[in-house]
């Protein structure tokens, strides 16, 4: 059996974008949301895709995202969490983020 | 010729006293302080009593190494009551005598050194005998000082001559000196006029100065308690007597002592609390003893001053729990300070606005006599009690809009608010959201508690403390969050909504210190805050000129609880941190945040009536059969595993219930609530009878087997009578 993967990069834009926190610990925390859009192949033929994913950033990626706003376009890799006990949605928790210039990457 | 025997208290979880000889030993000596050996060592103990004779054979007896004359015998009545309180809370006398007794005086050390007050004069002879005396001599310099300066002190004497002490009782002998109290002036300060009830309360106890005579001052918050009792040590002073105030741990402020010291300004004040530093009790503690003090002033553990002069003694906010110790020897002082009245023969005055149940029922029954203070003294009325539903609001940070307006309204206009949530900290638990984890302590059935500002988790129940984790000790996620809301979480979401008001949070952790404390009082006073943040600590006594607002969060959790005293414990909380809201000119106002705005409790306090919360609460333990209307007894037990806790005390049903007459039931020995504290598992049996005296008969004879009952060597019990906590 192979080792469990757990591995998406995606691009997308921000479109909220929460205040800075910080665990009890003192680690900041970074809860925000991207729009993700761009043409896929499916079963041989092009089509157009859109979704929402939450993700959210801790440690410096969290400092790195601060200065940021709506409309950014990114480019994230990390990993998806289940949000909480409660609730199984995934949320993207983002280990590398790249800035993307202009507004036509991946929106 | 034989040796007498005494029998002497040591402090030693043995209920008996000790036989010791002592050669030159007098009848004067029982009450003094014996230095004897014990094991392989030498103790401290008391003088109960001289005999004739040991039971025990001579051979067996060993001579005591000193008896301590430094410092007068405690008075026969002071040993009747270690006697009384070691019979009635099942304690062995010395443990008792060892809890009462200053912690300097339990051992072998040089007393404190009493400011002597005594004034010597010059006599007739010895004026006379002066001309005959070579000048240069001691003797002679000492008259001739007091002849041109009228009185002195010992210590102006030795100012003298070093040699003065040892000349003055020779002088004193020879008639030549005599020795006087300075001259006190008891006498009150003027006080404000009273109210027609403040003055009818005084002058039917003043009445009763004398004999026994207990009375229950109810009194509203801001009736005007404390104006009676001043009344009240005034009349005590005048007949010469000493008067005994008790107040709970967290009353005893500057502002009281300085209350009490301005009324009184000749006579001698002392304060005793554990808090204070050895010597300094010692020194208190002596000067009762020696009748020197006129006011003992102090918290529980003062109601075991000796008082050869007592007169009075007041229990202020007699509802209070902390006048009941929960470790050692667990008594009540209040109930103690009875008994001792009706000992000494003197008024006690219990005095609250929310009287425990077990003094109201006493006050109907005219066991008690009721005294009411129906007025506010300064304000004009009562604080408007008003609930806000929380079913229907949705609420910020744990506060409801009405609140959060209520407040703004109090900044505009330049008054205090206090927003009352009894629980410190930032969060009462930390949690993991992703795998569930939540912070509980290892040693307790509790949680730790997040104290955000200096980063630490703390058991309130057994002092442990950690760093805050990094991440989540099971799952490994750093974004663990506080849940819940404590004082610090409260005073932050405070700010973030008022950012131009100065808030002050009031809680222990914000108090470590007696000074801290005397500091942050004083800054309320002064108006230097807006907001007040605080927990029970602020419920009590305290009067705030310019605060008209009181909001409490939080509340319902205690009105479910399973201890039955939780709604009396509750009702009077409320009504005392209201009772911090518009004392002064201003009208007060109190909101209390409720999901249940019809409870009776709420309907009661709302309507300011005491009277009838009581006659609810009372019906329904008569119907129950709690207290006051049945006398409990609770035999604890702790050990490493729950499973030796409760065996023991099966064991000990077992033999009670071969015991007990029909008049005593013994219940299931079962976990207690916090059923883990600090690594040992806590189990509980309670004792309970309509009678009294057939349940204290009972406890001797059991507790007699119980003590030795074999156990594990880990294993802890004890004994509270009238317990206060389930």
């Amino acid at each position: 059996m192979t080792a469990p993967q757990n591995r998406l990069t995606i691009t997308g834009s921000i479109i909220e974008l929460a205040q800075l926190r910080h665990t009890p610990a003192g680690v900041p925390v970074l809860n925000f949301r991207i729009a993700h859009a761009s043409e896929q192949i499916e079963a041989g033929l092009p089509r157009k895709v859109e979704c929402e994913l939450q993700a959210v950033a801790l440690g410096q990626t969290a400092l790195l995202l601060q200065g940021a706003k709506p409309g950014d376009g990114t480019r994230l890799t990390g990993f998806l969490v289940a949000k909480s006990t409660q609730s199984k949605q995934p949320v993207l928790h983002v280990e590398r983020i790249e800035f993307l210039e202009g507004s036509n990457h991946g929106v | 010729m034989t040796s007498p025997v005494l029998r002497v208290a040591l402090d030693v979880p043995l209920p008996r006293g000790f036989d010791y000889l002592a050669p030159g030993a007098q009848e004067s000596d029982v009450g003094r302080r014996v230095c004897v050996p014990f094991g392989r060592g030498e103790k401290i103990g008391v003088i109960l009593e001289m005999l004739a004779a040991s039971e025990l054979p001579p051979e067996k007896l060993k001579p005591v190494r000193d008896i301590l004359r430094d410092m007068p015998p405690l008075p026969p009545d002071w040993l009747a009551l270690a006697d009384f309180c070691s019979g009635y809370y099942q304690h062995p006398v010395g443990e008792v005598m060892a809890l009462a007794l200053p912690p300097a005086l339990r051992r072998r050390n040089v007393l404190p050194r009493l400011p002597d007050r005594n004034l010597f004069r010059i006599t007739e002879e010895g004026r006379r005998a002066l001309p005959s005396l070579m000048q240069r001599s001691i003797a002679a310099r000492l008259l001739a000082a007091l002849e041109s300066n009228g009185a002195m002190t010992r210590d102006e004497l030795r100012a003298i001559s070093a040699a003065a002490a040892k000349q003055l009782p020779d002088l004193l002998e020879k008639g030549w000196l005599q020795a006087e109290r300075e001259g006190r002036n008891r006498k009150a300060a003027v006080g404000p006029e009273l109210l027609e009830e403040q003055r009818r309360a005084v002058d039917f106890v003043t009445q009763g100065f004398g004999r026994f005579a207990p009375y229950l001052l109810h009194g509203v918050t801001g009736s005007g308690k404390t104006e009676v009792y001043l009344r009240l040590i005034a009349g005590a002073l005048e007949r010469g007597g000493q008067a005994l105030l008790l107040v709970p741990e967290i009353a005893l402020t500057p502002q009281l002592e300085e209350r009490v010291s301005n009324r009184f300004p000749g006579a001698r004040l002392v304060s005793l609390h554990s808090s204070m530093a050895e010597g300094a009790r010692a020194a208190g503690f002596l000067q009762a003893l020696s009748g020197e003090a006129d006011i003992v002033l102090g918290t529980r553990l003062s109601v075991f001053t000796p008082l050869p002069r007592l007169a009075l003694i007041v229990v202020d906010e007699e509802h209070d729990p902390s006048f009941k110790q929960q470790e050692g020897m667990r008594y009540s002082a209040r109930d103690v300070a009875v008994w001792r009245a009706k000992q000494r023969g003197v008024p006690v005055v219990l005095g609250s606005a929310t009287p425990s149940l077990e003094t109201w029922a006493a006050a109907q029954s005219g066991r008690y006599t009721l005294l009411e203070l129906t007025a506010r003294a300064v304000a004009e009325a009562m604080p408007e009690v008003r609930c806000v539903d929380t079913r229907r609001e949705k609420l910020q940070d744990g506060m409801s809009e009405h609140l959060l307006r209520a407040i703004a309204a109090r900044l505009e206009r330049g008054e205090q608010s206090l927003v009352f949530l009894n629980r410190r900290g930032y969060a009462p638990v930390l949690a993991c959201p992703s795998c569930g984890w939540v912070s509980r302590c290892p040693g307790c059935a509790a949680n730790l508690v997040v104290h955000l500002a200096d980063k630490r988790l703390r058991c309130h129940h057994c002092g442990r403390e950690e760093r805050i984790p990094v991440a989540c000790p099971t799952c490994g996620n750093q974004d663990i969050h506080p849940f819940g809301r404590g004082t610090q979480r409260l005073e932050e979401a405070l700010a973030a909504r008022f950012p131009q008001a100065r808030i002050l949070r009031v809680d222990r952790d914000n108090t470590k210190s007696q000074s801290r404390w005397h500091a942050v009082l004083e800054a309320i006073h002064k108006g230097e805050a807006d907001i007040l943040v605080g927990t029970q600590m602020l419920a009590k006594g305290h009067d705030f000129p310019n605060l008209t607002l009181v909001g409490v969060l939080n509340a319902d959790a205690a009105l479910f609880a399973a201890d039955f005293r939780a709604p009396e414990r509750l009702f009077a909380q409320l009504m005392q941190v209201g009772g911090r809201s518009g004392r002064a000119a201003l009208p007060g106002q109190v909101l209390v945040q409720t999901q249940y705005p019809e409870h009776p409790l709420y309907r009661a306090l709302a309507a300011h009536d005491f009277a009838a919360f009581a006659a609810g609460q009372l019906a329904e333990r008569e119907r129950a059969g709690f207290p006051p209307f049945t006398h409990q007894a609770m035999l604890r037990a702790e050990a490493p595993e729950l499973k030796q806790a409760l065996a023991f005390l099966q064991t000990a049903a077992e033999i009670g219930a071969g015991l007990a007459t029909g008049e005593v039931a013994l219940y299931d020995a079962v976990p207690m609530r916090l059923h883990r504290l600090a690594h040992l598992e806590r189990a509980q049996l309670l004792a309970e009878s309509r009678s009294r005296p057939a349940l204290q008969a009972f406890l001797s004879n059991w507790l007699a087997a119980v003590r030795v009952l074999k156990a594990p060597r880990a294993l802890r019990w004890h004994i509270d009578v009238d317990p206060l906590e389930f």
